[in-house]
């Protein structure tokens, strides 16, 4: 079981990396924001030729940024939240306590959820309020299109953060790791979406699972996913990727 | 989960049998037989590489041995470890904190590893080590010495029955050093156990009880200061005239090994059996007064652990 007090330790590690903080606040909430005030300004400068930035569409639209833009946050503070303790030589004195590596692993992870939801949940509550106070006379979200957005963009944290962890206490290091995830994230998974060979393979790739939790359009595809294969796609991903990191956190010599 | 060993508290706090550790075809440790006795500042004494780390490492489940057993304050390894550990605090090479934390929030980040009570343990260990006013201050603001003491403040949360320090006195200044000396006495004083592992031998020596000498992944000796000093060569030296003559007189005495020049004296290096010094010196000053020899000056020498401990360990560069 994922220890609290563990968890609370981690969320203070990550708290203080104000650095971080601010790359992950300006990725999802700084960015939106520049979103919507170019949206405000070419909408009242021309309303013929741009549409309003809020509304539903509005809101559909700033879904899918934010879902990019949230898994990369994700992997940013997942990967500097799997590898903090092994970059600063803490991890050592922390095992020496006696404490399960597992434990101090998962709790890695849950410090990770936490931070990337709160920035998320944020992002989330700017995003809605933009789609109200930005519509313009359109048509506003309804609650199940903002339940279903919030899923999506929570899932899609969630996974980018437990990616993340799990690779940076596999390769033991974040740089590599936020590399990777941004690369299979923006560049591979849209290729492999477009590979027809691929078939109904296709239908693992996170962020086709993501489209269909969000109930996102996926113009141009030939297939989709079934709900529950969507959601057992991301649950297969973060188990994998727990795994692997929790197995080299108990084998690590160090 | 695995369910916790017995612990026998008659055991000794550290005890390995045959305990080895090889990386590849070097073996960093063969056949490490090791008691540490409870309630003792134990010095653990070795040349870089030696092993010293490698002991420790073991012992804290940080590493897995290629061969042997141990014990940790009653307890079987790797089976007894998490209970083992409990009640152990630990410095491995140089204390490493999280640099953009304070002291103070890097103890709680440790604490929060170790039991409820650890928490409010804090603030105790960060005066006891002087880092009470400091402690609020971020750890990358630290001088190594300060981060010495942030250590053992660590060391202190899980209050432990058993204190694993590798080198601990690395960075510290004189007055730091002496500071560090006395809060070992105390610490031992309070009925815990203190590994001290070192190559500062005139600080093991004065801060230690019971020592251990490792070289080349081998404990060549183990036992008090006393006992591992009185083990080696006695000698005498004699400041007179005409020492060759000297020489040659008193390597004719019963007892004596040889008798050679040594800085300006003559160095008079005694047998195991050499009667006590009483002894030994009146026989060495009479045969050098029945023969005419003035004598200037006498005075047994006095072995250290210093001397013993380089006449049993390797040079880095005569290992091959």
């Amino acid at each position: 079981m994922p220890n609290l007090r563990l968890i609370q330790a981690e969320v203070l590690k990550l708290r203080r990396r104000r650095g971080m903080l601010a790359v992950a606040l300006v990725l999802t909430l700084g960015l939106l924001a520049v979103a919507y005030t170019v949206g405000v300004i070419q909408h009242g400068g021309n309303p013929g030729r741009y549409d309003a930035p809020g509304g539903l569409a509005g809101f559909e639209d700033s879904l899918t940024f934010l879902s990019v833009m949230g898994f990369i946050m994700a992997a940013i503070v997942g990967s500097t939240a799997g590898s903090h303790d092994i970059d600063s030589g803490v991890f050592r004195d922390l095992a020496a306590t006696g404490r399960s590596r597992t434990a101090l692993f998962l709790a890695r992870v849950g410090g990770a959820w936490v931070v990337v939801g709160a920035i998320l949940a944020v992002a989330l509550a700017g995003d809605v309020a933009g789609a109200f106070a930005f519509a313009d006379g359109t048509a506003t979200p309804g609650a199940g299109d903002i339940a279903q957005g919030v899923a999506m963009i929570l899932v899609s944290g969630a996974l980018g953060a437990a990616l993340a962890v799990g690779l940076a206490a596999l390769f033991g290091s974040r740089g590599p790791v936020i590399g990777i995830l941004i690369a299979a994230h923006l560049v591979f998974e849209p290729q492999l979406q477009g590979a027809g060979f691929l078939g109904d393979a296709r239908q693992a790739i996170p962020t086709s699972a993501l489209n269909r939790i969000g109930d996102q359009a996926t113009e141009g595809l030939d297939y989709r996913v079934a709900l529950g294969t969507a959601i057992a796609v991301v649950l297969a991903w973060v188990a994998v990727a727990l795994a692997a990191g929790a197995w080299r956190t108990r084998t690590r010599e160090i | 989960m695995t369910s916790p060993t017995p612990s026998d508290p008659g055991s000794p706090a550290i005890r390995t049998r045959g305990l080895g550790k090889r990386f590849g075809t070097r073996a960093a440790l063969d056949g490490v037989d090791l008691d540490v006795p409870r309630g003792v500042a134990f010095g653990f004494l070795g040349a870089n590489g030696a092993g010293k780390t490698t002991l420790i490492r073991l012992l804290l489940g940080l590493a897995r041995p290629s061969a042997g057993t141990m014990q940790l304050l009653g307890r079987d390894l790797p089976a007894g470890s998490a209970e083992a550990l409990a009640r152990v605090g630990a410095i491995i090479e140089e204390p490493r904190f999280h640099p953009h934390l304070t002291g103070r929030e890097n103890l709680q980040v440790h604490a929060a590893a170790r039991d409820r009570a650890a928490h409010g343990r804090m603030d105790g260990a960060l005066a006891r080590v002087g880092l009470a006013a400091r402690g609020d201050e971020k750890v990358k603001t630290y001088s190594l010495g300060m981060r010495q003491r942030l250590g053992v403040a660590r060391c202190l949360l899980s209050d432990p029955d058993l204190l694993i320090l590798d080198e601990p006195m690395n960075g510290l200044d004189p007055a730091g050093i002496l500071e560090f000396r006395q809060l070992i006495r105390e610490l031992v004083a309070e009925g815990r156990t203190v590994l001290l592992s070192s190559h500062l031998l005139d600080e093991v020596e004065k801060t230690c009880d019971t020592v251990a000498i490792v070289d080349d992944g081998r404990v060549v000796a183990q036992g008090t200061i006393n006992d591992i000093v009185r083990g080696g060569q006695r000698a005498v030296d004699i400041v007179c005239h005409g020492p060759v003559e000297a020489a040659r007189l008193l390597a004719a005495v019963p007892g004596v090994l040889r008798a050679a020049d040594h800085e300006g004296a003559l160095r008079v290096t005694l047998a195991p059996e050499a009667p006590v010094d009483r002894e030994i010196v009146t026989a060495l000053l009479r045969r050098l007064l029945e023969h005419g020899v003035d004598v200037e000056r006498v005075a047994p020498v006095r072995s250290s652990l210093e001397d013993r401990f380089l006449t049993m360990t390797t040079r880095l560069e005569d290992r091959s």
